[in-house]
């Protein structure tokens, strides 16, 4: 079964100072599906206008793009889909004196 | 001689069952070891399933961070050395399933982008029409990662990108 990531690892050290942040993510997905809940009548209401306006010649066709992959269900799925992939990913880069690394759990 | 031989021989023998269930019972145990030897067989020899895809950036001079599998997390103090200024160790590892997803999200694009995309690699010399990726092509596609190994090495740093 997939599940989205529990915790995200952000270390990053300068040549000065340095931090390590635990990210609790599992604590976000609540946030961010009350966030959509919101946000969902204003998303509805910009796909309708953009729609309306056919071609979109008032907004860019990045705007428009954006929103009609936003507000379609496999956007959506595809989305969630990406995010339950996330855990595992690892990203390490440092030289002598700096560090940066993110680790999704 | 397994345990299940055994008691299906000790039932025979207390008279239990006949000659005929006795038979079966065996051949049936028979059957069934066969099957799961042969499945041990396939598992041994079967390719495993690449999980991950890495991209090592290892510098050649100067550092000891090990052969492409990153630093301890831990370890605090590197040696300074101007020689190695600005070499960095790149420690990259992505889940195959985030490739999975990523390119399923290329279906999402809308049909202007998607040629502009194709025409685009066309022009790097990359014969990948969008347009025609399926899930199966793309499982093929991983699963063919499984033998891709591609290592490069200058001056500098060696290059590494692998499946594990």
């Amino acid at each position: 079964m997939k599940r989205p990531p529990v915790l995200m690892r952000v270390q990053i050290r300068g040549e000065e100072r340095k931090f390590c942040l635990w990210l609790p993510l599992f604590l976000l997905v609540p946030l961010v599906i009350l966030l959509l809940i919101i946000l969902s009548p204003v998303i509805l209401i910009a796909a309708t206008i953009v729609r309306k306006r056919g071609c979109g010649r008032r907004v860019s066709p990045v705007a428009r793009t954006s929103l009609g992959i936003l507000c379609s269900v496999r956007g959506i799925r595809a989305a969630f889909d990406v995010l339950c992939s996330m855990p595992g990913l690892r990203i390490d880069v440092c030289n002598n004196k700096e560090r940066v690394y993110v680790s999704i759990i | 001689m397994s345990e299940n031989q055994k008691k299906v021989l000790e039932m025979l023998a207390d008279k239990k069952i006949s000659v005929d269930e006795a038979y079966r019972l065996l051949d049936a145990l028979k059957t069934e070891g066969a099957a799961a030897e042969g499945a041990g067989e396939a598992g041994r020899t079967g390719k495993p399933k690449p999980k991950y895809l890495r991209v090592c950036v290892i510098p050649i001079r100067g550092h000891e961070h090990g052969e492409g599998h990153g630093h301890d997390e831990d370890d605090e103090d590197d040696e300074d050395d101007e020689d190695d200024k600005g070499a960095a160790l790149v420690n990259v590892r992505v889940p195959m399933s985030l490739i999975r997803s990523g390119m399923k999200f290329t279906s999402l694009l809308p049909d202007g982008a998607r040629d502009k995309v194709t025409d685009a690699l066309h022009e790097k010399g990359i014969n990948l029409d969008m347009r025609n990726m399926k899930p199966e092509d793309l499982e093929e596609i991983i699963e063919a990662l499984s033998d891709l190994e591609i290592k490069v090495v200058n001056k500098k740093e060696v290059v590494k990108v692998f499946v594990e």
